[in-house]
């Protein structure tokens, strides 16, 4: 018993490092965002103790809140759906014996090696704008250009492609799900006369639905949380329209200065991403099979 | 033992981590003093000022300075938190509506008097209504900055405007819609939708005095705000201004649109200390005075220091930082390398020494000069403030999307700014 203590002690000072980084740098922050939540915090000066009051002005009296919300709502509804479905389409094609495949590979991880980068979101803004090379292609097949980012009903949409675009690290996962599905099912299911499209549906897709879940949480995660392509691209416009949450949540604090403000709404956000957690992994009983229950 | 030794690395690592800046911090107590400045700008503003830096450490080898510099983006974001956080520099750059509102949070810049800098040589007025803040000086104006007029004198005579022209609120739209009616991606105006709150305020300025009066009120009528409204309305029916859809990409940063950077755009508004660097390459750019309606209250042109040098109240050298900034500003040798890296010095000496050495550029001097004679009064801190700007902003959005039409965007704006008032 007292030999299993000691192990205990020193596991603590082997993560020291870490744990103190972990309460120095996100804990105390998180207890701090938690108060401040309740106060009039400015950044600068005192914090005083408002009560509800951050809470109530976000239904009440300020509108951008709802309509951020929405925004974001919209915004994770196409991000991650597309996402996940781009990558496992690409991953379904990276799985097959076809010469240099890893090439292949390599190749689509690449953007999500560069990330969702200041970088990445400029050279966005000079692909898409009125006289950027998408539009200049289009042209060159007699299809009229767009306002990518300056139409107001195209914005979130172009910028979701950002996101989209970066299905690297979904893919490899789907790649790696894909290795693990054991060549039997495929054979019994060919031999019992099953095609292409009724293998997916019944052996491959239940058999990856673990990694679907693992996916889906992350990048709603992310996407909840997403700022830089709607902050360097749009800065929340055309018309609020790309006024992504993370946005509005640095504006209050940074712009402004409602730091109190801006911790409530971080606390809503997590209550908001906490909610839709749970509901996936609730959900998950009925649609994903690990492999014992096949 | 091994086990124990390990133990042991692992405690010095963390207690190490933990304390590190603490160390840090001694060895610079014990040292040489070391002064921060910060600044936003680009190439051409922090080229000088740190060549002015090397050369103060040429003569006063104990003081060490350390820049910290960057561009305008998030500038002023770090700025906050790096106040708040007590680890900002010792010497910070600031734009001129900062100044209250960082002031009035908290006792963030320290005081100075005509003990420390010969204020003789800045104008009073331009210390009084800039730089001060309930009575205290808390800062130096680095330089005198206007608003400017620029036009495109090719484009207008390409397009059959006499580029002589002296600007009207009527022939804005009388002669300005033949850019575009010579060749339909063509623009007389290259504002973008924050520039057009710009010439909004500017308008309202001379109809009714300001947008936002020193007294927290919103200082225009509905009539008034619908009057501007309709008459902006003509900016996007005639072709004038470029719609929104197409501009709004570019907000803050009208001079990365390619429109203008390749000539398809025939003005701009403007503030002189950023003129060089919106001009870029282009040629054929020439500055002009703001139109002035008849019985105009106030001419709505913008006069106000470039930015403002002030020193951190925090600072342990608080001194030394005063003595650098005298260097800056009334040095002989500071002036001649910082050049005009920050728009016309402010100080008589600055001036006298950069013409003498025929560092101010013709097209600077005569639109500063052109902007001195036409500024108006200066903006109340509550029409500065961010939110109130932003609340202006989001109606224009809306009124330039075709959202709203003049009355209801004049009604909205009023209704709106007075719910941002009421929670300043």
């Amino acid at each position: 018993m007292l030999k299993h203590k000691k192990y205990s002690f020193e596991g603590y000072l082997y993560i020291l490092p870490w744990l103190l980084g972990f309460l120095l740098l996100q804990f105390v922050p998180l207890i701090n965002s938690f108060w401040y939540s309740f106060t009039d915090f400015q950044l600068l000066g005192d914090a005083k103790f408002i009560g509800l009051q951050n809470y109530k002005k976000m239904f009440v009296s300020d509108p951008t809140f709802l309509k951020s919300l929405s925004v974001t709502f919209y915004y994770v509804l196409i991000a991650v759906p597309c996402k996940i479905a781009f990558a496992l389409v690409i991953a379904l094609i990276l799985n097959q014996r076809i010469r240099g495949i890893n090439f292949f590979r390599t190749l689509y991880y690449i953007p999500s090696i560069l990330g969702g980068s200041v970088a990445i979101s400029v050279l966005w803004k000079y692909l898409f704008m009125n006289q950027g090379i998408i539009n200049n292609l289009l042209s060159v097949v007699g299809i009229p250009g767009q306002d990518w980012l300056g139409n107001p009903n195209l914005a979130l949409g172009t910028i979701s492609l950002v996101t989209v675009w970066q299905f690297g690290s979904s893919m490899l996962l789907f790649l790696a799900g894909l290795k693990q599905i054991p060549e039997c099912l495929y054979e019994a299911a060919r031999i019992d006369g099953a095609g292409k499209m009724k293998i997916f549906w019944k052996i491959t897709l239940p058999e990856l639905s673990p990694i679907v879940l693992f996916n889906l949480i992350m990048q709603m995660i992310n996407a909840f949380q997403e700022f830089t392509p709607a902050f360097v691209i749009t800065q929340g416009g055309p018309l609020k329209s790309t006024y992504l949450y993370g946005l509005m949540l640095y504006d209050q604090g940074f712009k402004f200065f409602k730091m109190g403000y801006s911790s409530a709404l971080s606390w809503i956000l997590f209550a908001i991403i906490l909610f839709f957690t749970s509901l996936t992994f609730k959900s998950s009983q009925s649609w994903v099979h690990y492999g014992d229950t096949l | 033992m091994k086990k124990g030794l390990v133990v042991l690395f692992i405690v010095l690592l963390s207690i190490g981590m933990l304390f590190a800046s603490g160390t840090k911090e001694s060895a610079k107590e014990a040292g040489p003093i070391t002064l921060r400045m910060s600044w936003w700008g680009g190439d051409s503003r922090h080229t000088p000022t740190l060549e002015a830096m090397d050369l103060y450490h040429q003569k006063n080898s104990n003081v060490k300075l350390e820049g910290e510099y960057g561009g305008w983006d998030g500038y002023y974001q770090k700025l906050v938190t790096q106040i708040a956080g007590g680890t900002s520099a010792d010497i910070m750059q600031i734009d001129q509506p900062w100044l209250n509102e960082l002031s009035s949070k908290g006792d963030v810049f320290a005081t100075l008097d005509a003990s420390q800098v010969d204020l003789t040589q800045f104008d009073a007025d331009f210390l009084k209504n800039y730089c001060t803040y309930n009575g205290q000086l808390k800062g130096l104006p680095t330089g005198t900055n206007v608003n400017t007029f620029l036009v495109d004198t090719k484009l207008l005579s390409d397009s059959g405007i006499d580029p002589n022209t002296i600007w009207t609120w009527e022939n804005i739209i009388s002669e300005g819609k033949k850019v575009h009616q010579k060749n339909a991606s063509n623009y007389f105006s290259s504002a973008t939708p924050d520039i057009i709150r710009f010439w909004f305020e500017v308008y309202i300025a001379q109809l009714a005095g300001a947008v936002v009066d020193g007294n927290k009120k919103v200082a225009f009528t509905e009539e008034q705000g619908t009057a501007a409204f309709t008459y902006f309305k003509k900016w996007f029916d005639e072709g004038i201004v470029a719609p929104f859809s197409q501009t709004s990409l570019f907000y803050q940063k009208f001079q990365e649109n390619p429109d203008w950077i390749n000539g398809k755009m025939a003005s701009a508004w403007d503030w002189v200390s950023s003129m060089g660097k919106d001009i870029g390459n282009k040629q054929n750019i020439e500055t002009r005075q703001f139109p002035v309606m008849t019985g105009a209250k106030n001419s709505g042109v913008l006069m106000r220091p470039s930015q403002i040098f002030v020193i951190n109240n925090t600072s342990a050298n608080k001194a030394e930082a005063i003595k650098f900034m005298n260097y800056l500003f009334v040095d002989p040798e500071g002036i001649a390398v910082l050049g005009t890296a920050r728009g016309i010095p402010s100080t008589v000496i600055g001036r006298k020494i950069l013409a003498e050495k025929n560092f101010i550029s013709e097209m600077t001097e005569k639109a500063t000069n052109e902007g001195i004679a036409q500024a108006g009064l200066p903006q109340s801190n509550y029409q500065m403030n961010s939110e109130v700007m932003q609340t202006m902003q989001d109606v224009i959005d809306e009124f330039g999307f075709g959202k709203l039409t003049p009355s209801q965007a004049s009604a909205k704006m009023i209704k709106n700014l007075n719910a941002t008032l009421a929670n300043l």
